[in-house]
């Protein structure tokens, strides 16, 4: 049962889990309530970018999705319209980052604040794609700007955590 | 690097048919979904309402940076406001009574005999593109999906997800968001001086020698105690050879008599048949554009009747067997008339009474629709 419990432990996409369980609650609380410039910042967004950065594109895709799952769950928009957007953003994010020869500090917050826009642009054209009304307007642009500077400068810190999180178990002498 | 062209491949196959089977399945309705959203929300409150608690300080002192200038402004402005309030709520619990025997009186539902709940808004939607608000009380006071939920001012929305212990609420706003609506339309008043030499009013002839006088929406105001509909209107006889052109203007004869007093204008031969002066009604639907935008009024027609649609007017819940409010449940105001060519009939633009940026305690009414009440065997 407790080797289990720690072979549970021990998954990359549990941790994950549980970290985005405490950002979800961030993001619900504090982040619902604090609007700069009146936009809501997404840092589940911000996971999921990050998923990416700190583990490539196939693992930001299946983080990014996973995160996605769970912001669906406490939103009233269609489960899986977040999934499938995170996880593009994660395998985005993922993907442009095997290009940088040197990653440093600024690419990663560049990267960062790149995929965030893309995902808050994304987000309501799937809305739109699955029937829901109002949600495509120039507000987008100002929104997503808002979001990518945010998320840019909190990148460092998220990647690093994604980093820990979806780092593969050691061995255990 | 096939392999691992292939994996990416399948990984991005795999969750591409998941998502498009969750959303079908969400969209369809299906009762996993919601017991999966269920079953998370009951792992996710736990660790919310501890994260709360937390991060409480941190969003007082968020709150206290930017939010200072205007608490102060708004404080000063509903001292103002509480002031001016005081007089015109005694009158309106009065009217509100009369309203409500009145209803009583002749058997007809009032919002006072439907149950409801005191609730605490305790988040608002983490999204950009949704407008709801999560309130602390669910499924254990008896709410239910649809029922709808009220401020002190008016409607703000209805119930689209229960737990037990908290609800989501569909702010007014939400794109998602259509209701049944009533649009009371003031008719058009002239104010006229009793007791002036003369009254002008638009008159039409016939080549006959038949006469007809066309009394137009006139209320006379400034008497206190009259009712509009309730009098008898003023007489107009004229002589066929002194109207000559349509929209002529004739002169009121001055009676002894008060015109606006029933029974005392008994000179009179033309009779405003009760009620012709009181407030029209139209429904239509009302649809939430987003948070940017004023909810719209679709659907009203072009009837003559009707008339325009005068800004301000109330915009009330408009009730029925299918519909989720019960009637008369105050909306907001008309705000912006928007014409239409064609059959198409205006698009009202609604200034909600409710504000919907500083929701605090609000009522959830336990109603459904008859359509949806179950009977008991």
């Amino acid at each position: 049962m407790m080797d289990r419990i720690l072979d549970l432990a021990q998954n990359r996409y549990f941790r994950l889990f549980m970290v985005a369980l405490v950002v979800l609650s961030l993001q619900t609380t504090l982040f619902s309530d604090m609007r700069p410039f009146g936009v809501c910042l997404q840092v589940m967004l911000l996971l999921a970018a990050s998923a990416g950065l700190a583990r490539g594109s196939e693992t930001g895709a299946i983080g990014g999705f996973m995160v996605g799952l769970m912001y669906d769950m406490v939103l009233t928009t269609p489960l899986g319209v977040g999934a499938a957007v995170f996880a593009a953003v994660g395998y985005l994010a993922g993907y442009v980052h095997s290009f940088v020869h040197e990653p440093n500090w600024w690419s990663k917050m560049v990267l960062s604040a790149g995929a965030s826009a893309t995902g808050m642009v994304l987000m309501p054209v799937a809305l739109t794609v699955v029937g829901t009304e109002g949600v495509l307007t120039v507000n987008v642009i100002g929104i997503a700007f808002v979001v990518a500077v945010f998320n840019a400068l909190f990148s460092l810190p998220f990647e690093r955590v994604c980093r820990w999180a979806l780092s593969e178990p050691k061995t255990v002498r | 690097m096939a392999g691992s062209t292939f994996t990416r491949r399948r990984i991005i196959l795999l969750l591409a048919l998941t998502t498009v089977m969750l959303v079908t399945m969400d969209l369809r309705g299906s009762g996993a979904v919601n017991g999966i959203r269920s079953l998370f929300g009951t792992v996710f409150r736990p660790v919310e309402s501890v994260t709360r608690v937390v991060v409480r300080p941190v969003e007082n002192a968020w709150n206290g940076i930017t939010n200072y200038s205007d608490v102060l402004e708004e404080n000063q402005r509903l001292k103002d406001l509480v002031a001016y309030g005081e007089g015109a709520k005694i009158g309106a619990i009065a009217s509100v009574r009369e309203a409500q025997e009145l209803l009583a009186l002749n058997g007809l539902p009032t919002l006072a005999g439907i149950n409801s709940c005191s609730a605490q808004v305790v988040g608002e939607s983490p999204s950009n593109y949704a407008q709801t608000v999560e309130i602390n009380r669910g499924s254990e006071c008896g709410i239910k999906v649809g029922m709808p939920v009220l401020n002190a001012a008016g409607l703000i929305g209805k119930v689209t997800d229960v737990y037990n212990g908290r609800a989501v609420v569909m702010l007014i706003t939400d794109p998602s968001y259509s209701l049944a609506v009533k649009v009371v339309n003031t008719p058009p008043t002239t104010t006229t001086v009793p007791g002036a030499p003369g009254v002008t009013v638009d008159t039409t002839t016939t080549t006959t020698s038949t006469t007809t006088t066309t009394i137009p929406r006139t209320t006379t105001t400034g008497i206190p105690g009259f009712v509009p509909g309730a009098t008898l209107a003023p007489t107009v006889t004229t002589n066929p050879s002194q109207v000559t052109s349509p929209n002529a203007t004739v002169q009121l004869p001055t009676g002894t008599g008060d015109i606006n007093k029933p029974g005392e204008a008994n000179q009179s031969e033309i009779t405003v048949p009760p009620g012709a002066d009181l407030p029209l009604r139209e429904t239509g639907a009302l649809e939430g554009r987003g948070i940017s935008k004023a909810p719209v009024v679709r659907f009203i027609e072009n009837q003559p009747r009707f008339g325009e649609v005068n800004l301000g007017s109330p915009v009330v819940s408009a009730g029925g067997a299918s519909s989720l409010a019960p009637p008369d449940i105050v909306i907001g105001t008309v705000s912006r008339v928007i014409k239409r060519s064609g059959s198409l009939g205006p698009l009202l633009e609604v200034k909600i009474s409710a504000n919907l940026d500083a929701l605090n305690f609000v009522r959830v009414m336990l109603y459904q629709p008859s359509t949806e009440k179950v009977n008991a065997p």
